[in-house]
């Protein structure tokens, strides 16, 4: 949580003074046999949901993973209502409402069943819910030594006060997702992490800044995350408790900027899964099953008369 | 403990009759510094002692007249023809040997701790050898000389504290002037805390630590702090690359005292302060200690001594964001000499240890966070030298903690909300007793016994978690409030100590040890290297003390003409129990539910020290080689096998030497060379959510390890003139260091890490994943320094 402050300062200070050297090697990594990959975050959004079955790829294999076909694939809720998911390409499995009809409900717990070949892998998840995006608004930062003007949005969204909430925040500036590392949001209540007790109040200010871009220009300048003209999509999904540590979990893995931060670096490590083998001695599963209730707002960054206070 | 003085009290006097006995101290006769290890030998008898901690030695012998040599290397010794017939104060002062001798006498350790002494699995390194060593950015430092030693490593530049026999950084005690000093480091872990203008003597035990010290199972950094010179007021300073430093000692109460004052400071901000306009607003970037000590001597059998530390390093981005981490320390000192056999010290101590850390726009939205950990301890320790043969120690200490594992809120749009966590207290106490007994004059041994117990008492929330999966989180499933005073969990622990010494001939020794330490506070800390955010917390009903067994066997040998090389061996085996280790994903800051994330499991390590000095003539200097093996063993990690510790190394080679080029002109090199430490490579990637996820199908912990490290380290050190133009005696002195860290350029990696990069990924397309390998220190790094003293 404090991470950005803490690389920033060190990276500040570091660099003043000292030289580190950080370059792409090719080490010789150990064989392992593939695993089965099952992708399952299903949501109450109007549309057709999803489920993706992949299996890993050798660690520098730079290619999208093949897909698994022929598996058997339906979700039950706990009134027995079984929902079908038929494969639509290989290793996509579909279940397509009919009509207005949307997957899920809010405190609704689900069972995924999914049968590969002889194996059958089964997993369980509960439906919370999301707040919902009452506004977003735009702001400047105004530039100094080290960067220009930025102008950065920030979602406003309160947090129901009852606790033990947890979110996913996604962001799409003109229509694409934001997919970097750093660019993973999650929150507990309306603060970092389960025990912050932020309950009944609007999403603390680092989490709600966070769903602007920051990308470097040509010259290793800090571009500002948006401009006149742009648009900005925001997503609170609910996860369960598993799939906030799960997200946890990836960040740490996946966000490694390097450099000093490395100091403050874990070691690399799997992350969990919730998803099981009803044969405890079968092969290995990875991937994750959650079932999330989905709020949205979007805003086009007009001009700039749209700016208001921090 | 009343009565076991008053048996020594009445004992003293019941032998009285036919033996008598020669006490007091030696000192350094230029300034009254007590000198730690000073020997003092009776030829006739072929026997001796040698001064404490505070330059005390005592020795009863039947009465008639003897010859006494006082020595002490670096020193001309003295000669004495004593008449004994009554109890003797004898104190000493000892003249440092002639300038141009002493520049040519380089020593890491003392004549009594090589083949001669009991001791072993213990190096001392004295401060005249700690600032002659290279130095990054030519800045001398204490914790990184100790990195010159057999069995002393670390996982890389920039890491916080030091690794001793596979101990973790955690595990090692470090005292200034008795006081705990929890975080040992400055700017990360770049330099230690201790200014060496005012250190006088460190002592590393690596084993066969004495039943006086307890409290941490893998080793124990004594720094002892100078007295300041009672006879002159001296000015020392210096202007380095990253400090500028002074101190100013003296003599207090017409010689019957003296104190020392001593500072350091980073300048880098001041440098860059017309750079950087963030500096400007509340921003700080600095670091600086001050450390000061006074003592007087009330009367010949009373002295007493106060001593201080205060340190701090400053990271401010602007006022509301930014970290900063700091050590204080205060100790007083009363030495007692009950009897000319018996020395008694009592120390009240205090030490606090804290950080902070902060971001935040403005008044309505921002986050603070305060971390600390305080003791104040009561440590009463005795000495009594019974005889010629029997030195006993005894004594007690009473340490009690508080721990604020998080005093933290954080405001919301104008919402305040408190997410601190409640304070812990703990007391941890101990008894001891030990002796050191020559059986015969080529046999000694010292065995000791410590109890150590420990308690933790509320106010204050105790939990009870679930069973599951090991590896993974255990949720709390019961809460228990423990009201004021009311005790949670107790241990206690026996720890026996023993060492044996036997000398094959004048010149060649045998010696073993064995040693149990308990540990009850322990360093949480998952990150690649040790940092100043990691947090102490206490045993608990779901935490163990940490234990240790270490057996320790050594071959000590001098040789050459003169006895110009010295020469050890010393094998080690240490097994350790209650070992902490941490799930995946474990979240060790602000998290109430802690114990949840920590996994417990035991510990192996064992290696080979060899270690070879040459201690006189122009060249001198010394070779470290370890061979080592740490291992852990945890439910849960690496498929419940036994993987190498973070800080394993297979060898550690380190040759560091002086050589005196001329009368001004004098030079010194460090060699490092080190097997990479080990890391866990992934075997596969997969892909969840449009997130690129790197995995190791095999389970595996710290399956590869890191390419080796090596380094070589120049310095050189120019004299000032000691005489002016006209041809009088200068009255100050000065010299210079130019120093070349990395000379090579060697980009010794620090870490390897698998990473997708930094390019924004279009949704659909394949995602880039590479392995990126990391130096710290990836080029040469020139200082200069300029010190003086008058």
């Amino acid at each position: 949580m404090q991470r950005f402050v803490i690389y920033s300062s060190v990276i500040l200070l570091a660099s003043s003074i000292l030289f580190s050297c950080d370059v792409v090697i090719n080490p010789e990594l150990e064989k392992s046999d593939s695993v089965l990959v099952i992708d399952a975050w299903l949501n109450n959004a109007m549309g057709a949901q999803q489920i993706r079955l992949t299996r890993s790829q050798p660690y520098f294999e730079r290619a999208l993973p093949s897909g698994v076909s022929g598996a058997i694939i339906h979700v039950t809720d706990q009134n027995n209502q079984v929902y079908p998911f038929g494969e639509t390409a290989p290793g996509v499995y579909q279940w397509t409402p009919a009509g207005n009809e949307v997957f899920g409900r809010v405190g609704f717990t689900y069972k995924l069943f999914v049968q590969v070949g002889a194996e059958t892998f089964i997993s369980e998840a509960t439906m919370g819910r999301a707040p919902a995006i009452d506004s977003i608004t735009f702001f400047l930062e105004p530039g100094g030594q080290f960067f220009d003007d930025l102008y950065q949005a920030q979602f406003w969204a309160t947090d129901p006060q009852e606790p033990n909430d947890s979110y996913w925040i996604k962001t799409y500036k003109n229509g694409a997702q934001l997919l970097k590392p750093n660019e993973i949001i999650t929150a507990y209540d309306a603060g970092f992490s389960k025990g912050g007790n932020f309950n009944g109040v609007p999403f603390i200010f680092p989490i709600r800044t966070a769903i602007n871009p920051f990308d470097e220009d040509k010259n290793g300048k800090i571009k500002s995350p948006y401009v006149v003209g742009d648009s900005v999509y925001v997503q609170i999904q609910s996860v369960t408790e598993a799939a906030f540590n799960f997200l946890n979990e990836v960040r740490i893995q996946i966000d490694r900027p390097g450099g000093f931060g490395e100091l403050f670096a874990t070691s690399l490590a799997n992350v969990s899964s919730n998803i099981t083998n009803t044969n405890a001695k079968g092969s290995n599963v990875l991937g994750f099953f959650n079932v999330g209730a989905v709020t949205g707002l979007g805003r086009k960054f007009k001009s700039l008369d749209d700016l208001s206070q921090k | 403990m009343r009565f076991f003085i008053l048996l020594c009290l009445v004992h003293s006097s019941a032998l009285a009759q036919s033996k008598f006995t020669i006490s007091g101290y030696v000192k350094d006769a230029a300034n009254g510094e007590a000198l730690i290890g000073a020997t003092i030998y009776v030829k006739s008898l072929n026997t001796g002692a040698t001064t404490n901690v505070y330059g005390f030695y005592s020795i009863t012998l039947e009465s008639r007249a003897y010859d006494i040599d006082i020595s002490y290397i670096g020193f001309a010794t003295q000669s004495k023809l004593l008449v004994l017939n009554e109890n003797t104060r004898l104190d000493v002062e000892l003249k440092a040997e002639g300038k141009q001798l002493e520049a040519v006498v380089v020593s890491s350790t003392r004549d009594e701790e090589g083949v001669k002494a009991l001791e072993m699995s213990t190096n001392r390194l004295d401060i005249k050898t700690i600032l002659k060593i290279p130095a990054f950015l030519g800045e001398a430092d204490v914790v990184k000389s100790l990195l010159q030693l057999p069995g002393v490593s670390t996982v890389g530049e920039g890491a916080s504290g030091f690794n001793v026999r596979g101990g973790s950084v955690g595990q090692n005690l470090i005292l200034l002037d008795e006081a705990t000093v929890y975080n040992s480091s400055h700017l990360l872990g770049f330099f230690s805390v201790f200014n060496p203008d005012a250190v006088k003597d460190t002592k590393l035990y690596k084993g066969a630590i004495p039943a006086q010290f307890g409290g941490r199972i893998s080793s124990l950094l004594d720094v002892r702090m100078k007295e300041g010179n009672n006879k002159d007021y001296e000015i020392n300073g210096g202007v380095g690359t990253i400090f500028s430093r002074a101190s100013v000692e003296g003599p207090l109460f017409k010689g019957d005292g003296s104190f020392i004052v001593a500072g350091r400071r980073s300048y880098a901000d001041i440098l860059a302060r017309p750079f950087v306009d963030v500096l400007k607003d509340g921003g700080a970037l600095n670091f600086y200690d001050f450390t000061g000590k006074a003592n007087y001597n009330i009367n010949k059998r009373n002295r007493i001594f106060v001593s201080g530390y205060t340190g701090r390093d400053i990271f401010f981005f602007d006022r509301n964001q930014g970290f900063s981490w700091g050590n204080n320390t205060g100790t007083i000192r009363w030495n007692k000499i009950f009897n000319d056999r018996l020395f008694a010290n009592f120390s009240g101590i205090f030490s606090r240890y804290d950080y902070s850390l902060q971001f935040g726009e403005n008044d309505r939205d921002n986050f603070r966070w305060k971390s600390s950990i305080r003791n104040i301890t009561f440590k009463p320790s005795f000495s009594y030298f019974l005889n010629t043969n029997n030195e006993i120690s005894f004594g007690a200490e009473v340490n009690y903690y508080s721990f604020e594992p998080a005093n933290a809120f954080g405001t919301s749009n104008g919402n305040r909300i408190d997410i601190s966590l409640p304070e812990k207290y703990n007391l941890e106490s101990a008894l001891y007793l030990g002796n050191n007994q020559h059986l015969s004059p080529k046999t000694s041994i010292e065995y000791g016994l410590r109890y150590s117990y420990f308690a933790g008492y509320g106010p204050g929330k105790q939990f009870t978690y679930n069973d599951t999966i090991p590896g993974r989180r255990r949720n709390p499933i019961a809460e228990e409030s423990i009201s004021k005073g009311e005790t949670t969990a107790t241990y206690h622990n026996f720890e026996p100590r023993f060492s044996f010494k036997t000398e094959l001939s004048d010149v060649s020794s045998v010696k073993a040890s064995y040693t149990r330490m308990a540990q009850y506070l322990h360093l949480i800390s998952n990150t690649t290297a040790s940092n100043p955010l990691d947090v102490w917390t206490p045993t608990s009903n779901n935490i163990k003390p940490e234990l240790a067994d270490q057996w320790a066997l050594g071959y000590f040998r001098n040789f050459g003409k003169e006895q110009t090389f010295e020469f050890s061996v010393e094998a080690y085996y240490r097994k350790t129990q209650n070992q902490i280790d941490y799930i995946d994903g474990a979240d060790l800051l602000i998290n109430e539910y802690l114990e949840g994330d920590l996994l417990t499991g035991v510990g192996r390590a064992y290696g080979m020290e060899f270690y070879l000095q040459k201690k006189v003539g122009r060249f001198t200097g010394w070779v470290a080689y370890t061979i080592a093996r740490t291992e852990l063993k945890v439910e849960g990690i690496n498929r419940n096998e036994w993987y190498a510790a973070r800080f394993d190394q297979t060898h550690n080679l380190k040759i560091t030497s002086f050589y005196d080029l001329n009368k001004r002109w004098s030079a010194s090199a460090n060699f490092t060379l080190v097997s990479g430490t080990p890391s866990t490579f992934p075997t596969s990637r997969y892909m969840v959510q449009g997130m690129l996820i790197p995995y190791n199908a095999l389970d595996s912990r710290n399956n590869v390890r890191l390419p080796a490290y090596h380094r070589l380290d120049l310095s050189f050190r120019l004299e000032g003139k000691t005489v002016k133009r006209n041809g009088n005696a200068r009255k100050n002195s000065d010299y210079w260091v130019f120093g070349v860290y990395n000379l090579y350029a060697r980009k010794n990696p620090f870490s390897i890490y698998f990473t997708q990069g930094k390019d924004r990924v279009t949704q659909g397309d394949p995602i880039n994943s590479e392995a990126r390998q990391l130096s710290i220190i990836g080029t040469v790094i020139p200082s200069v320094s300029y010190n003086f003293k008058f």
